[in-house]
């Protein structure tokens, strides 16, 4: 184990490993998990999905410690830095327990505990898996085209002046009307709702990009056009190996702006038109008044768009890794 | 025969004030194969300037620079162009950098050993794989030379590349450039403030006036070489150019 892989550790994982904090992030989930077990209940709920949970991530956490303790110094930072979240975490969940379900001071229907939530999920298993995919695919697609669109239209309106001049001014007046102000439109103009959702998705997302993409093209320094031409390169090559590149840190910013936005005209275009999707069996949660089903959706969404966060973020990461200075 | 030919270059600009403004001035010199000249002068007196009508960045209002006879238009790979500093790009490691414009002539199956050649006597084995921002000034500055010179350039425009090294790496640098001039006879023209500079490399030493800028002296320089930097000629050479400077 070099000393230079201690510091970089130290940098990202920055908190202090301690036994105390280990210790007493493993005992609140276990104190959480005693609380369900003896108080009494207000509400019927069937708690076996969440004890279930409860003990995986005790589990979890004496795994990651032991592991970290004795054999791999990276699990050990890693376990060290969120010892005090996990702690944190383990006493919300024994309090939210304590006021929902237990004493009912958060009372049904409108607030649901978290051994309810998850209860609902087991429940509806087949159809939240059926709903996540096709909301996942229906934004994948979205997302990729109109990300495809933003950078190419980014280009071509940061590079080109005539371009510029003559559709920048149009597209920025479409670009900035609400996708959302569109949707009685399409959903009658468009053959089915599968369509109709793609447009307004990647309505919501080419602008975002585009624009970040022309300020990206645009503050690319003049001496690395000049280089190329000294060197060479022929547009196509300019535009491979200058323009994009350079443009890249910027593209992203468009990327994860546009993210939100995305993740935003999914929901709600679900919603009006879709008999499948996370937006689909909230507005049904909706229509029956199951406000489970809804908490239910909305941890899925939270799962599902935070992975796709990480891994966009894992990508920018990769690509952007140049930026980096001295490792 | 004269191998680039500057003559009658007059570059003129429109001011933040709306004036027009002569950067250059009716500048006329000629440059044999295989020579080495320097261009000095205080700052403002256009010898960046001077260095990119001759590659072709900027075109003149008025007269022409040719090369072997032909009229320089546009950049080309015949002409290297070494910048002042910051022209590699940060998005590709020192190997790419080098490769970029070879690959692009030769395409995909360009001359690996060319490459390796220049990373080697550029002093940058081991940094192949470093990102520009990971590497030293002097480096940057080394590789930025290898990735003009790997094209086998006619003639090699050096704009202050030694300009932002401290003088410890500047040397350093001075001596590579130095070597490779000696090695291939490549013609080059090095844009410089520094005199020691210019007599340590050159064998002409081309010295500009400001506003506008304008040929003033076209001094020979031809101590034998390898140059000592402390011996009388040398200082003799810089007293003469510091006259001609008007350096008190």
């Amino acid at each position: 184990m070099g000393n230079s892989k201690q510091a970089i550790l130290n940098r990202k994982y920055w908190k202090r490993w301690s036994l105390n904090w280990n210790v007493l992030s493993i005992l609140a989930v276990v104190v959480a998990l005693v609380e369900n077990l003896l108080v009494t209940s207000s509400e019927s709920v069937d708690n076996g999905p969440y004890r279930i949970f409860l003990l995986v991530f005790m589990f979890y956490l004496l795994f990651v410690y032991l592991v970290g303790s004795f054999f791999n110094l990276r699990v050990k930072f890693y376990s060290g830095h969120f010892a005090q979240l996990n702690l944190s975490l383990g006493i919300l969940l024994c309090i939210q327990d304590l006021l929902t379900e237990k004493f009912g001071t958060l009372a049904l229907p409108y607030f649901v505990s978290f051994a309810q939530i998850l209860e609902q999920i087991r429940y509806d298993a087949v159809l939240l898996l059926e709903s996540m995919i096709s909301s996942l695919i229906l934004w994948l697609i979205s997302f990729v085209i109109g990300t495809l669109i933003g950078v190419v239209l980014g280009i071509l309106l940061g590079r080109y002046r005539q371009f510029n001049y003559w559709s920048f001014p149009y597209l920025k007046v479409i670009g900035i009307i609400p996708a959302a102000a569109w949707m009685p439109l399409t959903m009658v103009v468009f053959p089915n709702s599968f369509l109709a959702e793609v447009f307004l998705i990647v309505l919501s997302v080419w602008f975002p990009v585009a624009f970040m993409t022309i300020g990206g093209v645009q503050s690319i320094l003049p001496t690395y056009f000049e280089a190329a031409y000294t060197l060479g390169f022929n547009e196509h090559k300019i535009i491979q190996k200058v323009v994009i590149p350079g443009a890249l840190p910027n593209i992203f910013t468009g990327i994860f702006t546009s993210l939100g936005l995305s993740f935003t005209m999914l929901v709600i275009s679900e919603m009006i038109g879709a008999k499948v999707g996370l937006g689909w069996y909230i507005n049904w949660a909706k229509s029956t008044g199951n406000y489970s089903q809804l908490y239910a959706a909305i941890v899925i969404m939270a799962l599902l768009f935070s992975i796709i966060f990480a891994l966009i973020n894992k990508i920018q990461e990769k690509a952007l890794r140049w930026r980096r200075t001295a490792s | 025969m004269a191998f680039l030919k500057v003559k009658n270059v007059t570059r003129e600009i429109f001011n933040n004030n709306g004036q027009y403004l002569k950067i250059i001035d009716d500048i006329n010199f000629s440059v044999v194969d295989g020579e080495f000249l320097s261009l000095i002068g205080p700052s403002g007196c256009g010898k960046t300037t001077l260095l990119r009508v001759i590659s072709g960045l900027d075109n003149p209002e008025k007269g022409e620079v040719t090369l072997a006879g032909e009229k320089i238009v546009k950049p080309s790979v015949s002409r290297g162009y070494v910048f002042q500093h910051g022209s590699l790009y940060p998005w590709e490691t020192i190997r790419q950098n080098i490769s970029s414009g070879i690959q692009v002539v030769q395409g995909k199956n360009f001359n690996q050993k060319l490459v390796d050649y220049f990373i080697e006597v550029m002093g940058l084995q081991g940094f192949e794989d470093a990102y520009p921002n990971q590497v030293s000034g002097g480096m940057a500055q080394r590789a930025a030379l290898a990735r003009s010179l790997v094209l086998n350039p006619q003639l090699l425009l050096l704009d202050e590349p030694m300009g932002a090294l401290d003088a410890f790496t500047r040397v350093d640098v001075q001596n590579i450039i130095y070597k490779i001039w000696q090695e291939k006879k490549t013609t080059m023209i090095l844009v410089t403030h520094d005199i020691d500079e210019a007599i340590y490399l050159s064998q002409r030493i081309l010295v500009m006036t400001p506003h506008p800028g304008r040929v003033k002296e076209i001094v020979k320089n031809d101590l034998p070489f390898p140059r000592k930097r402390d011996s009388s000629e040398f200082l003799d050479t810089r007293k003469k150019l510091q006259q001609i400077l008007n350096f008190k």
